[in-house]
């Protein structure tokens, strides 16, 4: 390890997406239980996934630095401004007996920022596998989704919606992976064939039969939806796996 | 862009010899150790910079219809007007000093590596034993106190100078006539206008792609905007179709629950 983002960041990517996923669509359940459950899974998910974060700095007792300036330019400076707050609306949420409506809709969009400023963080450096297409943040926002909606299913929620929702975005996911691979070809070559034939093989292609196509074919039989949705939640860390660490390959340290 | 009076490197690739007197003046000045490395097939060593080593000379080298060609180019922090490294860093703590030299206040840096994973030139990096980045500090202790920079002062071959940015520019300005006089028509000034204008300018023989340089790199500003203009689309789309979704499902099943 020499200073890449490694498997810290991969966990929190993934923890967050699926937790604020989970929020996300709970919004638009009708049952009042569901959006507790999704408040919570997210509280969850961006606390432990804000401990990793720590954890994964170089001088982790200095994170507070984070919190005392401005720097909205800086997507990492913003991601923590709105991690910080979305924790403290979502723990509002819980604490609530009856919850205002402008403070689900201001928790709503932080959580979404979270979930979406992790796709602008990637674009914005100048690794050309994830600069080099505009597609990061659909990809980790569909992704979002798709794990989310499992998470709800794999906790027995049994709203009909959630395994189109699912299924929908789980097609929609592979579509922009695959537009995101061709696109990026040309500018990141070493990156795109190390997920595809190279060391993050097994991530990428996981990711593609065990984390969306079998799933897939599950959803459409009907069958083993609570097997379904955990191949799903896989599939949503195999595919951060393999992006964040396809991204920093062909940098050189000896 | 740099201000006249700003400090300024240049670097005349058409006097470099690929000595790397600069490389070890840079290493005993900042007190940095020496690195253990393999041959990766070329003179060129080390083959990436990196925490301990803040200035190396890159080779490009080949063969060109039957004609070997080696060319040299410094490769360090070109201290950016608009460094995307200052851009991305979440605490400040690489910031823009006096004379628009780019430093990082180590005592601020909360090691998050933001700013590697943004700058172009690859300049800066984590230090795994102290926790924080460093980089290139345009030998701010020593031009502070009107000295010129460590690998400056160790050129032997008039391939490096160092003063006021308006010098440096003309001095530049000044060796591009006098190659192109001379034939190379090829021959170029790098970071007059890359990310917002460089404090280390480069005069070139051949177009910078041929030097492995980045070719018209795109500002930390620029992406970071693209980026959330992408993120506020996919959100609209996605989070419309995902809503639609669920209201049409749950009209079609209606009351099975």
């Amino acid at each position: 390890m020499t200073g890449e983002w490694g498997i810290y960041i991969v966990l929190y990517f993934w923890l967050a997406a699926m937790g604020g996923g989970a929020f996300l669509i709970a919004l638009g359940l009708r049952d009042e239980r569901a959006r507790r459950s999704g408040a919570f899974l997210a509280f969850i998910g961006i606390v432990i996934g804000a401990l990793l974060l720590i954890v994964d700095l170089g001088q982790p007792a200095r994170f507070w630095h984070l919190l005392v300036g401005f720097h909205p330019v800086s997507v990492m400076w913003l991601g923590s401004a709105v991690l910080a707050l979305s924790g403290l609306g979502l723990f509002l949420l819980l604490v609530m007996r009856e919850w205002p409506g402008w403070l689900v809709w201001v928790t709503a969009i932080l959580v979404l920022l979270v979930v979406g400023y992790t796709g602008v963080l990637l674009m914005a450096t100048a690794r050309p596998f994830w600069s080099g297409s505009p597609l990061m943040p659909w990809i980790f926002l569909a992704s979002a989704y798709t794990t989310g909606a499992a998470l709800l299913v794999l906790l027995g929620n049994r709203e009909p919606g959630l395994h189109r929702i699912s299924f929908n975005f789980a097609l929609i996911e592979i579509v922009l992976v695959a537009a995101h691979l061709i696109w990026t070809y040309p500018l990141a070559k070493n990156a795109v064939q190390a997920a595809l034939t190279g060391d993050l093989a097994w991530a990428f292609w996981g990711f593609v039969v065990l984390g969306v196509a079998l799933p897939l074919y599950m959803e459409a039989q009907r069958r083993a939806a609570s097997l379904a949705a955990l191949l799903v939640l896989a599939g949503g860390f195999l595919l951060r796996y393999f992006i964040v660490y396809a991204g920093q390959t062909g940098v050189l340290r000896f | 862009m740099p201000k006249p009076n700003d400090y300024a490197i240049l670097f005349d690739a058409s006097h470099c010899t690929g000595c790397r007197a600069c490389q070890v003046a840079c290493k005993q000045w900042n007190d940095l150790p020496g690195e253990a490395t393999v041959n990766t097939g070329s003179y060129e060593n080390p083959p990436s910079l990196s925490s301990m080593t803040w200035l190396r000379i890159k080779y490009t080298e080949g063969v060109d219809r039957g004609e070997v060609f080696w060319d040299f180019t410094r490769d360090a922090c070109m201290h950016c007007s608009s460094a995307a490294c200052v851009e991305a860093c979440p605490t400040g703590a690489v910031n823009y000093r006096e004379g628009g030299v780019v430093t990082v206040d180590q005592d601020w840096c909360i090691g998050c590596r933001n700013c590697v994973q943004a700058c172009p030139y690859d300049a800066i990096h984590y230090d795994e034993e102290k926790g924080v980045v460093d980089k290139c500090t345009l030998c701010y202790d020593r031009v502070s106190n009107g000295l010129e920079p460590a690998c400056v002062k160790a050129c032997p071959t008039g391939a490096l100078h160092s003063g006021r940015y308006a010098d440096m520019k003309a001095l530049a300005e000044q060796r591009l006539a006098a190659l192109k006089g001379a034939g190379y028509d090829q021959a170029n000034i790098y970071g007059l206008a890359e990310m917002g204008g460089t404090h280390v300018l480069y005069v070139l023989l051949k177009h910078p792609s041929a030097y492995g340089l980045p070719v018209g790199p795109v500002t930390e500003k620029r992406k970071v905007a693209s980026g959330w203009l992408s993120a506020g689309i996919a959100a609209a789309v996605l989070g419309f179709a995902g809503a639609r979704w669920i209201a049409e499902r749950r009209e079609e099943v209606g009351g099975e629950r």
